[in-house]
């Protein structure tokens, strides 16, 4: 017995790590979701490739944007300038229904204040893996981001906070397999859930063929499971198939933000509804 | 001591690059993964304390850089040194394709096993496109380790002639 352990301990050893990894992959202990001593000196390692990724591409933005992009300038300007109108005269019109929606807001003790505090962050790098779709903020833990929160832009919701670091914060993307949250059709208000599928597209699943989605549906996030904010835009339906067999539709959706362009989000500080673990959305 | 450095040197600036590339150049393309390399070359040609102390920083790069579960791919990093350990005491590696062949078999097989948990798991994010730019990135990547391995053992028997 003695010497098949000392002819194989390598080996032991190896399948013991595999386990206890797949141990942690499939069921990943609360405890190791918060942030620890190692992975925040780790993170530091890292820090100046993500400050100079950041740096470098603000240099090529800067340079692009102020000398080699100034030949569309003018032309851009004019069209800009008719937009500007046309959107004077649609706030002019809108102004009476946001006062409206001010005071039932109010009537309804709504605190938006509360719901919605967010902090800006630039995306200052990406996972550098072929399984998972993540990106990193320059955001931590100082600046209250603690795992769970959602990140969204003004076009749509990006993903969830997945592990902080000091002055770093890695993001799950909705394109991310292991991303799923709550769900509902703009036009139709039918709930499905959504899962990331890699790329720039997520599917909905749980959808009956009885159920009215087409290409072209807006899906928002329902807020109802406490992962997203309600509201946000996940994307656009592109394709809503009904099999012959099978319970449900096969519905994909092209995620609102290039997720792979995305440069600055909007952290919501709020706290999510539940108790959420690293790995497991 | 030198060729713990030079092996940290290797991944550190490997996962370097990949995050450089990844972040706005190409991001649909993935870099070779030195990380990995520098485990698999720390199991396959270096004996011992050094060997094993060699594949704790690129393991520790790898669970940086990738939003795998916290610790997941630290603990399978060092079960693929240990791994790598075991490949290099049976078998003699003589030739570029033992080389070859070696590190194409753990890319594969750490790839399927990371696919076949998210797959139980439930969730599929694999497509077809995935499936051939993973093999373009295990192709390249078991392309590298060649010239890369010969190079530095080569390199490391003659300092110790």
């Amino acid at each position: 017995m003695g010497s098949f352990f000392r002819k194989w301990w390598r080996l032991l050893t190896a399948i013991l790590l595999l386990s206890v990894a797949i141990q942690f992959f499939v069921r990943p202990p609360l405890a190791l979701s918060r942030a620890d001593s190692v992975h925040s000196a780790g993170s530091v390692v890292f820090r100046p490739v993500y400050a100079t990724v950041d740096f470098a591409r603000r240099g090529i933005h800067t340079v692009w944007s102020h000398y080699i992009a100034l030949v569309e300038v003018s032309r851009e300007n004019d069209r800009l300038r008719r937009e500007v109108a046309a959107l004077r005269e649609k706030i002019h019109e809108n102004r009476d229904t946001l006062l409206e929606n001010r005071r039932l807001r109010e009537l309804l003790h709504f605190s938006e204040a509360a719901e919605r505090k967010t902090i800006g962050a630039r995306v200052v790098g990406h996972d550098v893996s072929p399984w998972f779709q993540a990106v990193f903020i320059d955001a931590g833990i100082e600046a209250g981001v603690e795992p769970g929160m959602a990140v969204v832009t003004p076009a749509g919701g990006i993903g969830r906070i997945h592990k902080t670091y000091s002055g770093l914060a890695e993001v799950l993307l909705i394109t991310d397999g292991r991303f799923a949250a709550d769900v509902i059709v703009e036009r139709s208000r039918v709930r499905a859930i959504a899962e990331g599928m890699g790329g720039n597209l997520c599917r909905l699943k749980y959808v009956s063929p009885t159920q009215d989605v087409v290409a072209g549906d807006r899906i928002l996030f329902s807020g109802f499971d406490g992962s997203m904010p309600k509201g946000i835009l996940l994307g656009t339906v592109v394709s809503a198939d009904r099999p012959r067999e099978g319970l449900f539709q096969k519905i994909k959706v092209q995620t609102a933000v290039n997720l792979q362009a995305a440069e600055e989000v909007l952290v919501v500080l709020s706290r999510p509804s539940i108790p959420f673990r690293a790995g497991k959305l | 001591m030198r060729q713990f450095l030079v092996l940290l040197a290797v991944s550190y600036s490997g996962a370097a690059a990949s995050v450089w590339w990844l972040s706005g150049f190409f991001p649909w393309f993935l870099l070779p993964d030195f990380p990995f390399l520098a485990i698999v070359f720390a199991g396959l040609f270096m004996g011992g304390p050094v060997g094993f102390l060699a594949a704790i920083p690129p393991a520790l790069f790898r669970e940086l850089t990738v939003s795998a579960p916290p610790w997941t791919f630290f603990l399978s990093s060092m079960a693929l040194y240990f791994f790598s350990r075991e490949i290099g005491l049976r078998i003699f590696v003589r030739a570029e394709y033992y080389i070859l062949t070696i590190v194409v078999g753990l890319l594969l097989t750490e790839s399927l096993s990371i696919v076949g948990l998210m797959l139980t798991a439930g969730s599929r994010p694999f497509s077809l496109l995935w499936g051939a730019e993973e093999a373009v990135r295990i192709a390249w990547t078991g392309l590298l380790a060649v010239p890369l391995y010969m190079d530095l053992s080569g390199r490391w028997q003659r300092v110790k002639e």
